[in-house]
């Protein structure tokens, strides 16, 4: 703000305290207006989103059952116990394992193939793009209850569609969500379908931002279809490559519906994820010990996104 | 759904300044005595699936004998009901009266929401033994019993009859030879179908347990690795082994097309399988059989719901009379015309609407020898241990004396929550 020069010269010649109280009246009640502005904001988010992540926080350092829920205060205090007791959980080290496989897997299979798409739309030889874009689409804005109905369906292992096509090359297809080796695999393969038309959608953006000058002034100096791709397309698709990567990264990090609407986490524990896992120790009551797993989860996706931003930081010109 | 939960905790949480527990109080309590008159007052229930939306024809019949009563019905979806009555009592916003699943009774009567049972209230004996001991944590009874429901074995008479197999096999043995020849005679692809581990498959297992002298819980330990136990699963696995069941698990709605087609030839299930089938055009083409026995009795598992009242209530004694009404003979016969509710009242099962249906009788039967699981808080995390490691068995990967054990030093470093 700027004061007229002759205030200025009054605070100077009237004593220090008047002049200080002068100047400070106004930023306060502009601070106040302010704050006005910010409450319903402010009073929403502390009530309703930190304070549940506070208090989830505090909930991981004691042992808090479901026994406990009239009288959340008489609980003990037990420190780092729930974290450090997680890693003699072979159940939770096993959601880990399946939980790190979907994503290492899963991730990079469904960018891929989102990528894939998009070129395949951008290109302009695929005709009726709109109905391809809608139906690559489809998945993403569907309930995943009426995806898992078809799905069982298709992986039935009799009469289903996967297995009946398989049987016309004479291959013996497996029951492919009751076989331990085939069923986390499957969910990854629906997991990248369901997600797919996300990627898509953000990097036919990304791909219609880069000018199209540049594709002829590579091919000018004879730069052919896979080095144009490698040379050009990769580079100026980083940044959309980066929130991708982080969105698809911190879904999957939570995946959940798949197994839950799909296998329950069987057979033997092979398609149980984290928050899966999670959620069953909410759902028996232990709160403590399901709060930290929780925290254990957040961690992850935080440190996850770091390690992409490292990777794919825009540091070309 | 558990966010909501989270939040509730939370603000509390918040204020956080001392912790630490009390010491437990324990030894069997005595409820208050219910005042006598008519009820009066509001009465809010709340009541899950069917029963929820049925139960105001009731509450109805109950505001006709006591005019200045008026009971209010909250029907409530099962899926949410465990987190809804959960936040409920966080927040101290609970209903007066509640319709319980009789393996929860253990963890909410734990938080000290539910009222003691008031004596005099209703008569224990009136009750099928199993379903009332379901009310009863630590001696003292926080529920009584509504409806139960039983299992048994559903076969397909063709195939049994092409078996030659005329009446119900007795024995686990009589069982076994019996899913044999419905396999090798009768023509199904399966002799039977047990539910290979997941979800649910203890109450199919369990009663394998009782029926040879086992337990899960006896009162001070848990005895799931004892011999009748061990014993119990080499039989549930001795079916997988021998090719008699699959090891894939079934999904909801395909057992029984597949039982009346003949691939399976019997299964495990509850009193609503009656409808099920009789839905896809299968009455009078399967048989109800009753559980057999191993070195002990021929138990079954008893499920069902509970009414409980909680302490909070504002209309403490109306609740109580509601829920004694609910629990009268001919009430308990009213319902079951109303929503096919097994009745929990054995008296109920004299009357002619029950006792005249063939099919009810062995449900009736059966009843007298079912049991439930212990009415601990930590029950549903032992069940889904116990759940897991009978997959196992089903998968072949581990042999039925391992199991045991792994299910008893899982349930035993888990606790009775106490």
């Amino acid at each position: 703000m700027s004061a007229p020069p002759e205030t200025a010269t009054n605070t100077a010649a009237v004593p220090a305290t008047g002049g200080d109280a002068g100047t400070a009246r106004r930023p306060r009640s502009r601070s106040l207006a302010g704050w006005g502005f910010a409450l319903p904001f402010a009073l929403l988010f502390l009530v309703f989103t930190a304070g549940p992540v506070v208090a989830s926080l505090l909930m991981s350092v004691t042992d808090l059952r479901g026994t406990d829920l009239l009288d959340p205060f008489n609980v003990d205090i037990v420190g780092l116990d729930n974290y450090l007791r997680l890693a003699g959980d072979e159940k939770f080290l096993t959601a880990a394992g399946n939980t790190a496989i979907f994503v290492v897997v899963g991730v990079p299979l469904t960018m891929a193939l989102s990528l894939l798409v998009a070129m395949g739309l951008n290109s302009g030889l695929v005709r009726f793009q709109t109905l391809f874009r809608v139906g690559y689409y489809l998945p993403v804005v569907t309930s995943i209850v009426a995806i898992s109905v078809v799905w069982r369906f298709v992986l039935q292992p009799d009469s289903g569609l996967l297995n009946e096509f398989l049987g016309l090359f004479g291959v013996d297809g497996p029951n492919w969500l009751n076989n331990q080796t085939f069923a986390l695999p499957t969910l990854i393969v629906m997991g990248a379908w369901r997600n797919l038309g996300f990627g898509m959608v953000i990097f036919l953006a990304g791909l219609q931002a880069i000018p199209k000058d540049l594709y002829e002034a590579a091919t000018i100096d004879g730069a052919r279809r896979f080095a144009r791709f490698r040379y050009l397309t990769v580079p100026m698709l980083r940044p959309t490559m980066l929130f991708v990567a982080v969105i698809t990264t911190i879904g999957y990090v939570q995946f959940f519906e798949e197994p839950f609407v799909m296998t329950q986490g069987g057979p033997l524990d092979s398609t149980l994820s984290l928050a899966y896992h999670t959620y069953n120790q909410f759902g028996f009551g232990n709160y403590g010990s399901a709060s930290a797993m929780g925290y254990v989860l957040f961690v992850v996706v935080v440190l996850l996104s770091i390690a992409w931003f490292k990777l794919l930081r825009n540091n070309v010109d | 759904m558990n966010r909501r939960l989270l939040a509730t905790v939370a603000v509390a949480a918040l204020a956080l300044s001392a912790c630490g527990r009390d010491a437990e109080d324990s030894g069997p309590q005595q409820g208050e005595a219910v005042a006598g008159g008519n009820a009066s007052g509001e009465i809010t229930v709340w009541a899950m699936g069917t029963e929820g939306e049925k139960l105001s024809t009731l509450a109805d019949a109950f505001m006709a004998e006591n005019p200045e009563a008026e009971v209010k019905v909250t029907p409530v979806p099962w899926d949410g009901a465990h987190n809804k009555l959960a936040a409920a009592i966080a927040g101290q916003e609970t209903p007066d009266v509640t319709m319980l699943g009789t393996t929860w009774i253990g963890e909410f009567a734990k938080t000290g929401a539910l009222d003691v049972v008031p004596p005099e209230l209703v008569d224990a004996k009136a009750f099928f033994p199993g379903a009332w001991e379901t009310g009863i944590v630590d001696g003292t009874s926080y529920s009584v019993p509504w409806y139960v429901e039983t299992r048994l074995l559903y076969v397909n008479s063709s195939v049994a009859e092409k078996a030659g197999i005329t009446s119900p096999p007795k024995t686990w043995a009589e069982l076994t030879q019996a899913a044999k020849d419905m396999q090798a005679k009768g023509g199904a692809k399966w002799g039977i179908y047990l539910q290979p581990g997941q979800t649910g498959a203890w109450q199919t297992v369990m009663p394998f347990v009782w029926q040879n002298g086992g337990d899960i819980y006896d009162g001070e330990k848990f005895v799931l690795d004892s011999p009748d136990a061990v014993q119990a699963l080499e039989y549930y696995k001795s079916f997988y082994d021998s090719g008699l069941s699959s090891r894939d698990r079934l999904r909801e709605g395909e057992t029984e097309p597949k039982l009346l087609s003949g691939e399976i030839a019997a299964f495990v299930s509850g009193p609503w399988n009656i409808g099920l089938l009789d839905e896809l055009g299968g009455e009078g083409k399967y048989e109800l059989w009753p559980m057999p026995s191993g070195s002990g009795d021929f138990t079954s598992f008893i499920g069902g719901s509970n009414m409980s009242v909680f302490k909070n209530s504002k209309n403490r004694d109306a609740a109580w009379k509601f829920v004694a009404y609910l629990m009268r003979p001919d009430v308990q016969v009213k319902w079951y015309q109303t929503v096919a509710d097994l009745p929990a009242v054995q008296e109920a099962w004299d009357n002619e609407t029950l006792a005249g249906d063939q099919q009810l009788k062995v449900f009736g039967d059966q009843l007298d020898k079912a049991k439930a699981p212990p009415s601990i808080p930590t029950w549903e995390q032992i069940a889904a241990g116990v759940d897991t490691e009978l997959e196992k068995i089903a998968k072949g990967t581990t042999s039925a004396a391992d199991a045991a054990k792994a299910m008893q030093s899982q349930a035993s470093s888990i606790g009775t929550g106490g």
